[in-house]
């Protein structure tokens, strides 16, 4: 049990940052029904602006957020209102396909660029800890995370349920028409939501870069973290992320101290698959 | 129109003669050319069955194309078994695998089953590369013991491409395929008949992982190394959607003209490394833009043109 | 004409496809009026009033707001130039409080800084919905459904409200209050265009009646001049 804490302690944190990773992709599900196959590789995007303004510019990666964050609202407002709105439509195939496209172009772009080398994105927060008795250890970077994580989606609700942009997001997805007809311009409305989407993301990519190394192609590893956060956590639900983070993280790092630590990755796809199998509709969604 | 019609299966014919002949006459270029064309085309026919006939979004595909390859491999090297049994055998492995996948996946729709096939595949990548049987991320050398001749090979390959277009051929104007495009145009008519397309949709699942996996073992004899970070890599799946999407999603000639077109590309961009993956993601988003039904659904709807019809008329 | 036109459609056609939905539909409604739009299921009468508020464009024809043009404009042109369609089906926002909903028919730039203010209008139009202010829109009952949307409506202060088959499904006696609510609108100078099946209720109400068949404007005129006989033959196509 002893040799559990420190593992369970992890994996609390880490699930918040997974919830991170998560809520961009979650959110625009719930208003344009569309998996967002790039989003991985946006967040990855994310991670190496990050890089070039601290080995540029010198600076601690948490002031790129300043630069990075907005930023990435441009490429999600671009994205959104260039490319995906253009194919949205009855059938479901074309946008992924076209996100699927970007997500292609991304890793290849950034291959090309940054070369295959790991990269990170490396402070001196990642490797302290604070002693919590026992043997137990808070891990300062993962502490804030969490904080980080946590903040994001309490600063995503307030945006949601307060500002006139917010709202209109929430009855675009409600009801499309009805909301076009209140002279709301849905499309303008998705690409802004796909801006703060990538806002979001652009937060999950520093924190992961500072947490993780990360190359060019782990895009499509985070996209499968968010997906199995999202699909635990319940469709489009904001709460439901981040105890979908949390259960995602627990399971991989609990999974992780009996099976051995190559299994981490494995056991959070098993967790996916089990809780697709079982409840399609995720365990905090809707039946 | 009514002339290309009449001289349809002359056209064919020919067609198929060229090719049964090229080790004869072709240079190597010429037979390697055609036999990736075969063996890419026959992949992204069956991706197109799934997606384009059928609803079901596989982002999979190399799960069956590393599950084939490696059945192929592991047989043919460590038991001794003849090689083109084994590949056949692998494509029944695969075909065990994609029953295994169906009893989670199938309660999935749309990009969610795209996502479950999808994991399904990075759960095999992950096995495979820490598993010491099949010498973990190393790969294996395919050593038969009598290496098949070129000439061999591109016959297997001949018979994966033709093979793959008279089953998707025969598929499609099969009651199951009626059902299937019936289902495709009218939603209504699906859930009216849901038991019968649940049982048709599985049907193509598994004649896919037949044949992606048969064909995948073909292309290891060629290639003779496999590895578990390409067999079972997200890159298949994509090259599949490139292919398709160019072709014309959701028609029968779509698959030939788009692996055509990949086999080509590739070929020529393949002095650039990446850059040719980027070239090629930029051309399938530029095509979904633009021409969203690919070259030949436009081509069908602008002219009404088809070799192939896949409706009985 | 002494009296300006509020609304001018003149020879609207529209295609789906392959399928004409209205032919050479013509018809002008003058303003501060009421001004009635009967027809069948199918005979084209929602299809007007989508194209009037530009969710669907035209193929030919057009369509002129106080003289000023706006065919071929999405709502988020029409809306601000003082046109707003309450549709059929309401379409309120389920997972949006009353008030948001309020909130998003104000969601046009120029009336946000007069959001409290046609808020509080609204409610007393409608006391109902102040009651039920905080809860979603999907724990209202029909009727309180359909008041919400029409005051939704006039949160973007119209000159000119659309109301498509506002007393569907809807007990008569909720009906009677809904159409009371709309002749008090009417009196505050706003233009009115119902749409409806029932026949009586929305001819009682408007001093214009258009009948439509089949895509077509079959009967015009006065309700007080047009006998049960006439509407009762343009209405069924005998």
């Amino acid at each position: 049990m002893e040799d559990l804490l420190q593992p369970m302690l992890n994996g609390l944190l880490l699930g918040g940052l997974y919830a991170v990773i998560a809520i961009g992709m979650t959110t625009m599900f719930g208003i344009v029904k569309l998996v967002n196959l790039a989003h991985g590789d946006l967040m990855i995007l994310g991670s190496y602006l990050s890089l070039v303004l601290v080995s540029w510019l010198g600076f601690n990666p948490f002031w790129t957020l300043l630069a990075v964050v907005p930023v990435m609202f441009f490429v999600g407002f671009f994205v959104q209102g260039f490319l995906l709105n253009r194919v949205l439509g009855k059938e479901m195939e074309p946008p992924l396909l076209v996100a699927f496209g970007l997500s292609i172009i991304l890793q290849n772009l950034l291959l090309l660029i940054f070369t295959p080398d790991a990269r990170s994105l490396m402070t001196d927060l990642s490797i302290k800890t604070i002693p919590l008795g026992g043997s137990v250890n808070l891990p300062v970077l993962y502490f804030v995370d969490f904080l980080i994580g946590c903040a994001v989606i309490l600063v995503l609700h307030l945006f949601f349920k307060n500002t006139y942009i917010g709202r209109a997001i929430r009855a675009a997805s409600d009801d499309e028409i009805g909301a076009r007809l209140m002279g709301i311009n849905t499309k303008n409305i998705y690409a802004y939501a796909m801006g703060i989407a990538m806002m979001t993301a652009a937060v999950a990519g520093v924190l992961v870069g500072m947490t993780f190394t990360f190359y060019p192609h782990t895009g499509p590893q985070y996209l499968i973290i968010a997906f199995g956060v999202m699909i635990i956590g319940g469709l489009g639900s904001m709460k439901g992320c981040l105890v979908g983070g949390i259960i995602l993280a627990e399971a991989q790092l609990i999974g992780a101290q009996f099976a051995g630590p190559g299994y981490q990755l494995l056991i959070g796809y098993l967790v996916l698959l089990i809780v697709l199998g079982v409840r399609p509709q995720g365990i905090f969604g809707k039946v | 129109m009514n002339k290309t019609l009449k001289y349809r299966w002359h056209i064919l014919g020919l067609i198929f003669v060229t090719l049964s002949t090229v080790p004869i006459w072709g240079s190597d270029y010429v037979l390697f050319f055609c036999l990736l064309f075969f063996l890419y085309a026959s992949m992204a026919q069956m991706w197109n069955l799934l997606v384009g006939y059928s609803g079901l979004l596989s982002l999979g595909q190399q799960a069956f194309v590393g599950f084939g390859g490696y059945t192929m491999a592991v047989l043919t090297n460590y038991y001794g078994v003849y090689v083109w049994l084994s590949v056949l055998i692998g494509g029944l492995f695969s075909v065990l695998l994609a029953l295994f996948m169906s009893l989670f996946i199938f309660r999935m729709k749309g990009i969610f089953f795209g996502i479950g096939t999808w994991v399904f595949a990075e759960i095999l990548l992950l096995w495979f590369s820490n598993w010491k049987y099949v010498k973990y991320g190393t790969g294996l050398f395919v050593k038969p013991a009598t290496p098949p001749s070129m000439s061999t090979i591109y016959y297997a390959a001949l018979i994966m491409g033709v093979g793959t277009l008279i089953t998707v051929f025969v598929i499609l104007r099969s009651k199951i395929g009626l059902g299937l495009m019936a289902m495709r145009d009218d939603e209504e008519v699906s859930e009216a008949m849901g038991v019968e397309i649940f049982r048709s949709k599985l049907f193509c699942f598994l004649v896919a992982a037949l044949i992606t996996g048969t064909t995948a073992g073909v292309l290891y004899v060629f290639q003779i190394f496999i590895q578990p970070y390409k067999a079972f890599a997200i890159d298949w799946t994509i090259v599949l959607v490139f292919i398709v999407v160019i072709g014309g999603i959701g028609t029968i000639e779509g698959p030939i003209v788009g692996a055509f077109i990949y086999v080509l590309l590739s070929q020529w961009l393949a002095e650039y490394g990446h850059v040719s993956l980027l070239i090629l993601g930029i051309i399938a988003i530029t095509i979904m833009l633009v021409a969203p039904k690919g070259i030949m659904g436009t081509l069908q709807e602008k002219t009404g043109f088809t070799i192939l019809p896949s409706r009985r008329t | 004409m002494s009296e300006s036109l509020a609304l001018k459609v003149r020879d609207l056609d529209i295609f789906y496809k392959d399928f004409q939905a209205l032919w050479n539909v013509s018809l002008e409604v003058r303003e501060g009026k009421i001004v009635s739009v009967i027809g069948a299921n199918g005979s084209g009468k929602s299809t007007l009033l989508n194209t009037i508020s530009g969710l669907l464009d035209p193929t030919r024809g057009t369509i002129e707001l106080f003289g000023e043009r706006i065919d071929g404009l999405p709502p988020h042109e029409t809306v601000p130039r003082g046109v707003t369609l309450v549709p059929e089906g309401r379409r309120i926002f389920p997972r949006l409080t009353v008030y948001e909903n309020l909130v998003m028919g104000s969601y046009t730039p120029r009336r946000r800084s007069k959001r409290e203010e046609t808020i509080s209008k609204a409610y007393e139009l409608f006391p109902v919905l102040n009651e039920r202010h905080d809860q979603m829109a999907d724990t209202l009952s029909g009727g309180e459904q359909q008041m919400l949307a029409i005051a939704r409506a006039m949160m973007s202060e119209p000159k000119l409200i659309l109301c498509d088959e506002i007393s569907l499904g809807l007990a008569p006696v909720i009906i009677k209050d809904i159409y009371k609510r709309l002749g008090q609108i009417n009196q505050e100078g706003i233009t009115i265009v119902l749409v409806e099946q029932d026949v009586k209720r929305s001819l009682k109400a408007a001093s214009q009646a258009y009948v439509m068949l089949e895509g077509k404007i079959v009967l015009e005129g006065q309700p007080s001049s047009l006998t049960e006989e006439q509407v009762k033959n343009a209405y069924f196509g005998i």
